[in-house]
C-alpha cells in the first residue's frame, strides 16, 4: 500500500533539505532545458542540408607576387589545367561558399525601387558553377558558355541574367512564378532575368536568417577575392588537393598558393557553434552529476538517520520491498516538486533568454523529456540507497543504541 | 501459543563465536502472562528478537501458533509478524515525524486495510488508552508514559495474539509504569498472550510465570507465587 500521506508529513517535517533539493532539481531542469533547446538548434543548424557537395569539394586560391597581374589570364590558364586533373569532377572560379566570406546584396521585383529589398548573398562563377558546387538544378536551365563575362571587379559591369536558389525565387516571387521574371537592383533600371533555379545554397554565412537566399551572376570577376572551386570524385577530395597544390605551383612559382577542402573550412565556421554544443552539454552532464549526487547524499543521510526507524517498520511488519519503495516514493515526491518547479523555472528562463539573446523557444516536448530524464537520474540516484535500507534489519528496534 | 525447542543462536566475528542462547526451549501457552528475567548480556533481547520473528535461528525449532517459523524467508517473517505479533519496545519506538494516528497507522497499512478499517481501528485503540483527544499530535509533544500508551495502542490496533514487550516501563517513573503495567494485565484478561522482558522484580512478579534466562539458557521455571522468594532472596 503506499503511504503518501505519511511520506508527506514526514518531508514536511523535513521540508528545507527536502525543498532544496527539489529546488535543485528544479533549477537543473531550468537549465538543462533550455541548454537542451540550444544544443538541440545547433545541432539541427550543422546537420542543415548545404546545397552544396561539401565533401567533395577543395578550394584553391593563390597571391601573386608580381605587380600588374593577369588574373584573368591566370583563371583560364588554371582552370584548363585543373579541368585535366584526375580525380576532377568540375571546377570553377568563384567564392567558395559556407566559409564566413562574401558579398550580399538587395535585390527588387521592379525597376527603379530603394526600399523593401529582398536581401541575399552573391556568387559569380561560370558555365561550371552548378556542377563545381554540386549544386542540384530544379527549373530553368544553367549558365553556358556564352552568357559569362569576364568583368572587373570596380568596372560597374551588369549582369542580365542570373540563377538563384528555390528559397530566394520564393521570396521574390511568393506565387512560384520565379523562372523568366526579371530582378532589379536597388534604384537600378537593368533587367535581370532569373533563368535557372537551383534547390539549395546556404550561401557565405549559414548562420545569418538570410542565409539559403542566394543569387548567381554569370561572370568570372577579376578580384583577389576569388576561390578556385574544384568538385572531386567521390573519394578523391585529399588527392585532389594534394595535386593541386603542385600543379597550381608548378603552373607558375611565382605566386603564394594556398589549398583547402571546403569541409575543414565549414568545420571552422561551425567551430562556434561545435563548442557551445560541447560546453552545454558538459555543464547538462556536470549539473545532472550534481544533482544526482544530491539525491544519493540526501537519501543516505536520512536512511542513516533513520536506521531505528526502518527497523521499527520492518518490526511493525514492513517487507524489504515496503521499505525500498517508502525511500523511492520519499525521492519520487520531492522530484516531482523539483520537476514542477523546473517545469515554470525552464518556461520563465526561456522567456527572459528569448527576449534577451534571440534564444528559440522551449517546447514543452523537450522540457518534459529532460524531466522524465531526470526523474529517472532522481530514480536510479535514490534507488542503491533505498536498496540498502531494505537490508536494516528489524532486530535494529530492540537495539538500545 | 509460541513453542522454542533446543533453539541457538550464535553471532559469528572473524575471531570469535559468541553462543547467545544455547538450547533454549520453552513454551508459552495461549492466554499467558509470562515475565522474562535475567542479567544483562544473558540472552534475553535475543530471545525477544527469535521469539518476535525480528532474527532467525541458527538452529533448533520454533512453532508460534502452531506453525514451524524457524526457516520461513524475510516476506513470510514480515507478514507473520505484522499479523500475530505486537510490539512494545522500552523506547517507545513511535516514529518521530508521524502524528499519533499516523503512528499507529503504519501495520496497518502494511496489513493492507482500507482506509475506513484503518481509522475505525485506529479510533478504538487510542480510546482504550485514553489519548483520544491526542490523535494529531506528534510523540515529541507527549509525556514518556502517554508516548508508550501510543506505542501499546500501536501493537493493539492489529489485534494481535501474541504481545512481545521489552522493558515496557524500562524509562517511565514508578507512577506511569504502573499505569502502562496495569494497562498491559488488562489487554491479557481480554485472552491476548504477553512476553514481557523486563529487569523490574515487580513487575515480574505481577505475570503469571516468570522464566530466568541465564548464559543463554531457561534457567529456572516457577509459578508466580515462588518467584517472590528467588527475587528476594
Amino acid at each position: 500500500m503506499l503511504e503518501l500521506r505519511p511520506i508527506l508529513s514526514a518531508l514536511w517535517r523535513h521540508k528545507i533539505s527536502a525543498l532544496l533539493i527539489a529546488v535543485q532539481l528544479g533549477l537543473t531542469l531550468a537549465i538543462v532545458g533550455n541548454a537542451t533547446v540550444v544544443i538541440q538548434e545547433r545541432i539541427e543548424r550543422i546537420a542543415r542540408p548545404t546545397g552544396v557537395a561539401v565533401t567533395d569539394i577543395v578550394t584553391a586560391q593563390f597571391m601573386p607576387i608580381a605587380k600588374n597581374y593577369d588574373r584573368l589570364e591566370a583563371f583560364r590558364l588554371d582552370l584548363d589545367m585543373i579541368r585535366q586533373l584526375p580525380g576532377v569532377a568540375a571546377a570553377t572560379v568563384s567564392r567558395a561558399p559556407l566559409t564566413g566570406g562574401g558579398s550580399g546584396t538587395g535585390l527588387y521585383t521592379a525597376p527603379n525601387q530603394e526600399i523593401g529589398a529582398t536581401g541575399g548573398a552573391q556568387f559569380w562563377g561560370d558555365e561550371h558553377l552548378i556542377d563545381a558546387l554540386g549544386m542540384k538544378l530544379v527549373a530553368g536551365r544553367a549558365f553556358t558558355p556564352n552568357d559569362i563575362t569576364e568583368a572587373s571587379f570596380s568596372s560597374g559591369w551588369r549582369p542580365n541574367m542570373a540563377i538563384v536558389t528555390q528559397q530566394l525565387a520564393d521570396k521574390l516571387f511568393a506565387n512560384g512564378e520565379a523562372l523568366g521574371q526579371s530582378i532589379y537592383f536597388s534604384g537600378e533600371d537593368n533587367p535581370i532575368e532569373i533563368v535557372g533555379i537551383v534547390e539549395r545554397n546556404l550561401g557565405p554565412w549559414p548562420n545569418s536568417h538570410n542565409a539559403g537566399s542566394t543569387v548567381f551572376f554569370p561572370a568570372v570577376m577579376d578580384t583577389q577575392w576569388f576561390d578556385y572551386v574544384v568538385r572531386a570524385e567521390p573519394g578523391q577530395r585529399e588527392a585532389v588537393a594534394k595535386l593541386l597544390e603542385e600543379k597550381l605551383a608548378e603552373r607558375d612559382p611565382q605566386r603564394v598558393v594556398a589549398v583547402n577542402l571546403l569541409e575543414d573550412k565549414l568545420d571552422r565556421y561551425y567551430a562556434g557553434d561545435n563548442t557551445m554544443i560541447q560546453v552545454l552539454s558538459g555543464v547538462v552532464s556536470m549539473l545532472t552529476f550534481i544533482v544526482a549526487l544530491g539525491i544519493v547524499g540526501l537519501t543516505v543521510f536520512w536512511i542513516t538517520q533513520r536506521q531505528k526507524q526502518i527497523g521499527v517498520r520492518r518490526a511493525l511488519g514492513a517487507s524489504r520491498s515496503a521499505i525500498s519503495r517508502y525511500f523511492l516514493l520519499e525521492n519520487l515526491m520531492i522530484a516531482t516538486t523539483g520537476i514542477v518547479l523546473g517545469t515554470a523555472a525552464a518556461q520563465i528562463f526561456n522567456r527572459f533568454l528569448a527576449s534577451e539573446f534571440e534564444q528559440p523557444a522551449l517546447p514543452l516536448s523537450t522540457t518534459a523529456i529532460c524531466a522524465l530524464i531526470l526523474f529517472g537520474i532522481s530514480l536510479a540516484a535514490a534507488l542503491v540507497p533505498a536498496l540498502r535500507a531494505a537490508n536494516i534489519s528489524p532486530a535494529m528496534a530492540t537495539r538500545s543504541v | 501459543m509460541l513453542k522454542m525447542h533446543n533453539v541457538r543462536k550464535s553471532y559469528r566475528t572473524d575471531t570469535i563465536e559468541t553462543h547467545a542462547l544455547r538450547d533454549f526451549s520453552l513454551e508459552v501457552n495461549e492466554g499467558e502472562f509470562v515475565s522474562v528475567t535475567g542479567p544483562s548480556g544473558s540472552g534475553k533481547t535475543t530471545f525477544l528478537n527469535i521469539a518476535g520473528l525480528l532474527e532467525t535461528p541458527t538452529g533448533g525449532q520454533y512453532l508460534l501458533d502452531g506453525q514451524d517459523v524457524s526457516d520461513l524467508n524475510d516476506r513470510d517473517r514480515s507478514r507473520l509478524r505484522n499479523e500475530k505479533i505486537g510490539f512494545i519496545f522500552q523506547g517507545f519506538n513511535l516514529i518521530p515525524d508521524l502524528d499519533l494516528f499516523d503512528n499507529i497507522d503504519v501495520p496497518l497499512r502494511y496489513r493492507g486495510f482500507n482506509a475506513k478499517e484503518r481509522k475505525k481501528r485506529i479510533e478504538k485503540v487510542l480510546e482504550q488508552v485514553g489519548l483520544s483527544a491526542r490523535a494529531r499530535h506528534l510523540p515529541a509533544q507527549l509525556s514518556g508514559g502517554q508516548q508508550q500508551r501510543v506505542a501499546i495502542a500501536r501493537a493493539l490496533a492489529g489485534e494481535p495474539r501474541f504481545l512481545l514487550a521489552d522493558e515496557p516501563t524500562g524509562n517511565l517513573d514508578s507512577l506511569m509504569a504502573r499505569q502502562v503495567m496495569e494497562l498491559l494485565e488488562f489487554i491479557n484478561e481480554w485472552g491476548t498472550t504477553i512476553v514481557m522482558v523486563t529487569h523490574d522484580p515487580d513487575l515480574a512478579r505481577r505475570a503469571h510465570r516468570n522464566i530466568q534466562i541465564v548464559d543463554g539458557q531457561v534457567a529456572d521455571l516457577r509459578l508466580q507465587s515462588a518467584l517472590g522468594e528467588a527475587v528476594t532472596a
